[in-house]
């Protein structure tokens, strides 16, 4: 499935003193089958995106295309199966005494026979490594399984591109690194992925493509190597900095001292 | 985010907002009171026209602060219904068998309903001008000489301010998980009473979790940086009543007495 979104704004609060305007006109696709990542810092608007493609928000001005076809005229049920969406820290969510009453929520709203539902639970705990968690309170959980069975919530829709917000924030590294698998496993398997984060490592490890918003706008979008190396005009001045010292000082390797930065720094020509 | 109804500050500068937040209880205090011995409605029309003044000089949109009204609507018209169909005062103005509409209900139900609208007004202009904070520390002065009969003043204002302050949070984490579950195909809107109020579990749960989660984190946080009660405790906003405070506090008292006279 593709997805695209053309010149979408959104206002949060309009008309009151509250009124912010959160994305200024945000232009990109989700191709099928690519893991996109969004990167950007807090407040850059990537969570207000996240939940434009599923229509939980609604855009001010321009449009959200699936498939081609506005999404404001699909049925919002039918939309929400086929992107999923997990919301950051999506365990706060949880709310059913079991497990597999919890992820089986989204699959029952689907009107789906309750053999289809049985498996699809199965099937999705069992992506997320939380199999052995079914019959558990979703509450007794660690912070790394409530992540994962919050996630196998979402997945048990079979959406057809999920989207992640900040999927690892808070996260310990076993949890992250079977996170950062399943990305890459659904993308074998043809479901688009968009991950939203502030994670370069992360992003420079399952990401085929990266979109860098700030302030509501979009700085760059293009391949890892195109947006990561290509472009230092866009650049934030520490990397640039960072890059003059690396061709200057050719022999720093080992970690510098504040004071040798500085002196190194003092060197450099037009700086 | 973006529901805004009763008793939302609307942070701008103006003379209102920069009164003493005791003067402004105790005004609001004062126009309550005074509503309930106005018996004519010459007297009503008088105070509402000195509280639309008011709004203008808050500089609230009236737009805005109509909306604040909203919520009382449905009593207001149930209000005037009673009055005009049961009321038997004055000359008989429609008259179908049962219900009789006499001008004397029309005239009660008019009354009542600017009374309550009136009220609303005037406490809603109280909590749209004066940021939650403000308002819980004049209520704690306000209430401080009953410390003397061991009355938790400063206690029940930390807990006042404090449920003030987790009103938006609880609202902003109500919409997270709204979102959340609509992700997941929840509908909200759909069904009868019954269904739309078991559709609402799902969310009722994970707040209510929440919301113990945030009180103990909270508690915990309090007591690691020293929190021990009001007993010895200085504020970082001091309140100053000055003349504006005082002279705001008589205009009202003074409005009042007019519609009382009137």
């Amino acid at each position: 499935m593709r997805l695209e979104l053309r010149a979408v704004r959104h206002v949060y609060a309009r008309g009151t003193p509250f009124e912010v305007e959160a994305l200024r006109g945000v232009s990109l696709s989700v191709e099928t089958g690519e893991v996109l990542a969004i990167v950007g810092g807090t407040g850059s608007g990537k969570s207000t995106l996240a939940q434009h493609m599923n229509q939980l928000l609604v855009p001010t001005g321009g449009e959200v295309l699936i498939d081609g076809v506005d999404a404001r005229s699909l049925e919002k049920s039918e939309l929400r199966r086929r992107v999923g969406l997990v919301f950051q820290f999506p365990e706060s969510a949880l709310f059913a005494p079991t497990v597999e009453e919890d992820v089986a929520f989204a699959p029952r709203q689907l009107g789906l026979g309750e053999e289809e539902v049985q498996e699809r639970v199965r099937e999705s705990l069992v992506a997320l490594g939380a199999a052995g968690l079914a019959a558990r309170s979703p509450f007794a959980l660690s912070g790394g399984e409530k992540r994962r069975v919050a996630i196998a919530g979402v997945l048990a829709m079979n959406p057809e591109v999920l989207i992640l917000d900040e999927p690892t924030a808070g996260l310990d590294p076993a949890t992250r690194e079977d996170l950062l698998a399943l990305i890459l496993g659904l993308r074998g398997a043809g479901i688009s992925v968009v991950l939203v984060s502030h994670d370069l490592d992360e992003v420079a490890e399952v990401a085929d493509r990266v979109c860098v918003l700030h302030d509501g706008r979009v700085r760059a979008i293009g391949s890892l190597a195109d947006v990561f190396y290509r472009d230092p005009s866009q650049a934030p001045t520490t990397v640039r900095v960072a890059s003059l010292l690396k061709e200057s000082k050719p022999e720093i390797g080992a970690p510098v001292r504040f004071a040798e930065t500085l002196e190194a720094l003092k060197a450099l020509p037009g700086v | 985010m973006t529901t805004r109804s009763l008793g939302q500050f609307y942070p701008v500068d103006s003379l209102v907002h920069a009164l003493d937040p005791r003067a402004k209880i105790l005004a609001t205090a004062v126009f309550v009171a005074g509503l309930f011995l106005i018996d004519s409605m010459a007297g009503l029309l008088f105070v509402a026209a000195t509280l639309a003044v008011l709004v203008a000089v808050s500089r609230i949109p009236a737009g805005t602060f109509l909306r604040l009204l909203r919520p009382v609507l449905f009593i207001v018209a149930l209000t005037v219904l009673i009055q005009v169909f049961f009321s038997r005062e004055g000359v008989t103005l429609v008259g179908w068998g049962f219900f009789e509409v006499h001008s004397g209900g029309l005239r009660q139900g008019f009354f009542l309903a600017l009374r309550i609208l009136l009220l609303v007004s005037s406490a809603g202009l109280l909590t749209a001008t004066t940021a939650p904070v403000a308002l819980a520390d004049g209520i704690e002065d306000l209430l401080s000489p009953l410390k003397r009969v061991r009355f938790p003043a400063h206690e029940v204002a930390m807990m006042m301010s404090i449920a003030l302050r987790f009103i938006p949070t609880l609202g902003e984490e109500a919409e997270k998980v709204k979102g959340a579950q609509a992700a997941r195909g929840a509908d909200f809107s759909e069904g009868g009473p019954l269904r739309r109020a078991r559709s609402l579990i799902p969310v009722l749960v994970p707040l209510t979790v929440g919301a113990f989660r945030r009180a103990d984190e909270l508690a915990e946080a309090m007591e690691s940086r020293g929190y021990r009660g009001g007993e010895g405790r200085t504020r970082y906003r001091e309140l100053r009543f000055r003349k504006a405070d005082a002279l705001a506090l008589a205009v009202t008292a003074l409005v009042l007495l007019v519609g009382i006279l009137l």
